[in-house]
């Protein structure tokens, strides 16, 4: 008999909130993060909107942590000898933690630190760190900062979260793209349903891209934003006509993955429940999506978590607003769902917070439990004219919803498709 | 070019890694190690030093250092060549 495993506790950091709190109100509100990048680049890149974190140092984000729900003293002192001088990702992603670890109650009711996991979601996570190096490198190598040895590696994540957290499981870090997120959630999961683990942390990391990565997104076709360079929040348009490309944006999330015995036990809120996933690959190193396999990744998740598809009643798709993307997608869900489609709620969250790539499927499903527990969809801020018109697409305002059984897809570059149901716990 | 002035470079490096210390703490007879440096914070302090003086030394020089002392001693000697 496998384990069955709930999220006990979330935390995210992202453009449109710095908390479960805010990033709540503003998925109700329709509040974009979207915004022209603040700093300017040398040389200038092609790139010029993003939704990016802003408006808040480390420092005072732990300040802000001290208010969290049983955080020992000496804390936020303790992560700030940690991680002062880390990367902003590494930051981003203690940040999210430990909101998401005071959620859980795990500060003041623990578990033995050998029965907790962690997974860091996200390849190449250093990016804009080692870009930021590069000029001065090429000066004099002999003055590069040794700590750049520990910097550079992905998993300097999760060395450092273990040690604030006391974490002694497995722990390790995986990479799918842009379907990170949901993989990092699935690992996570059968982890836990393999009795490995009680609790798994799973973190989203930020793409913290450098101007690089940026272009390369922009080169490759793949970016949205010319059309509406001068009004950005218009820019991210999942499943509308004018949709062109992703627009990049910065979270870090964090969900707490527990086993329903072991939350039971502890007495916590219980969030949600993992029912199931699938990660599927198209046998293809290129960008393009595929909707085989996005049928694979939602018919299996489907199975493993014994739903039909006629009792989920929300999709929170991948829709980036790239014009292939989103056709495919709703293609794909179209083939899954037949004509159930125009009885699914659809929506994407990457209208308000950008495409943050490797968390995109953590913040995602976040997104995901905070409605069905809510009881809302969030809208659709810039669906003016969808590109299909059977599919239940959540309007430019927030509706009342009751969502038991959800999707949350996330497709990467390489043929990496994925899939979640989440379920609601009464 | 004097003593003191290495001291000081390296004093302004300490509290650049190390917030948490100030510089009347810090005290030439004392090694990194005692003012709370970690493996990586000492590179990261000596580096620092060097950087500021302009000077470049095989790490495996400094080995034999073992308080701040010692530090300044081996920088002084180089910055001074």
């Amino acid at each position: 008999m496998k384990e069955r495993v709930v999220v006990s506790g979330m935390g995210a950091i992202s453009s449109i909130g710095k908390n479960i709190n805010e990033f709540t109100d503003s998925l109700k509100v329709g509040r974009s993060g979207i915004g022209r990048i603040r700093n300017s680049f040398d040389p200038p890149i092609s790139v010029s909107i993003a939704a990016e974190i802003h408006d808040i140092s480390f420092d005072s984000y732990l300040e802000g942590c001290a208010e969290y729900s049983g955080i020992p003293p000496g804390f936020t002192n303790e992560v700030r000898q940690c991680a002062r001088r880390a990367p902003f990702a590494v930051q981003g992603s203690i940040s999210a933690a430990t909101e998401a670890w005071s959620r859980a109650e795990l500060f003041k009711n623990s578990l033995a630190p050998d029965r907790v996991g962690i997974i860091i979601a996200g390849n190449n996570l250093t990016e804009h760190y080692q870009y930021g190096l590069y000029e001065k490198f090429k000066q004099t190598p002999e003055y590069l900062s040794p700590t750049y040895a520990l910097h550079y590696l992905d998993t300097d994540q999760v060395g450092t979260i273990s040690e604030i957290f006391k974490i002694r499981g497995e722990g390790f870090t995986v990479g799918g793209a842009s379907a990170s997120g949901n993989i990092g959630i699935l690992k996570g999961f059968q982890l836990i349903q393999l009795g490995l683990v009680d609790a798994c942390m799973v973190i989203g990391s930020m793409a913290h891209l450098s101007p690089m990565e940026l272009q390369g997104f922009y080169n490759i076709g793949a970016m949205g934003g010319k059309r509406f360079s001068n009004e950005p929040e218009k820019a991210c348009r999942p499943f509308d006509m004018d949709h062109e490309g992703f627009i990049y944006g910065q979270a870090s999330g964090c969900l707490i993955l527990e086993s329903l015995k072991s939350a039971t036990a502890r007495g916590i809120a219980k969030l949600a429940e993992i029912s199931g996933g699938a990660l599927v690959l198209d046998g293809n190193r290129l960008s393009d999506p595929n909707e085989a396999g996005e049928i694979r990744a939602m018919e299996i998740a489907l199975s493993q978590a014994q739903i039909n598809a006629i009792d989920v009643s929300y999709i929170n798709t991948h829709g980036t607003s790239s014009p292939k993307g989103d056709e495919t997608e709703l293609k794909a869900i179209r083939k899954v769902f037949k004509r159930k489609t125009s009885d699914i709620w659809i929506n994407a969250t990457k209208g308000f917070t950008g495409h943050c790539l490797y968390s995109a499927g953590v913040i995602e499903a976040i997104a995901t439990i905070i409605q069905m527990n809510e009881g809302f969809v969030h809208p659709n801020i810039n669906l003016d004219n969808p590109i299909e018109y059977d599919f239940k697409f959540c309007g430019k305002e927030l509706s009342q919803a009751d969502i038991q059984i959800a999707l949350s897809n996330s497709f990467g570059f390489g043929g990496i498709n994925t899939s979640l149901v989440l379920q609601r716990i009464e | 070019m004097l003593k003191e002035n290495v001291f000081q470079v390296i004093k302004s490096s300490i509290v650049e890694i190390l917030p948490e210390i100030s510089t009347n703490q810090i005290v030439i007879s004392v090694s990194l190690q005692d003012l709370g440096a970690n493996s990586i914070d000492r590179m990261d302090i000596i580096i620092k030093s060097m950087e500021r003086l302009g000077v470049k030394i095989p790490l495996v020089e400094l080995a034999k250092v073992n308080n701040i002392q010692g530090l300044v001693d081996i920088l002084y000697e180089k910055a001074s060549a």
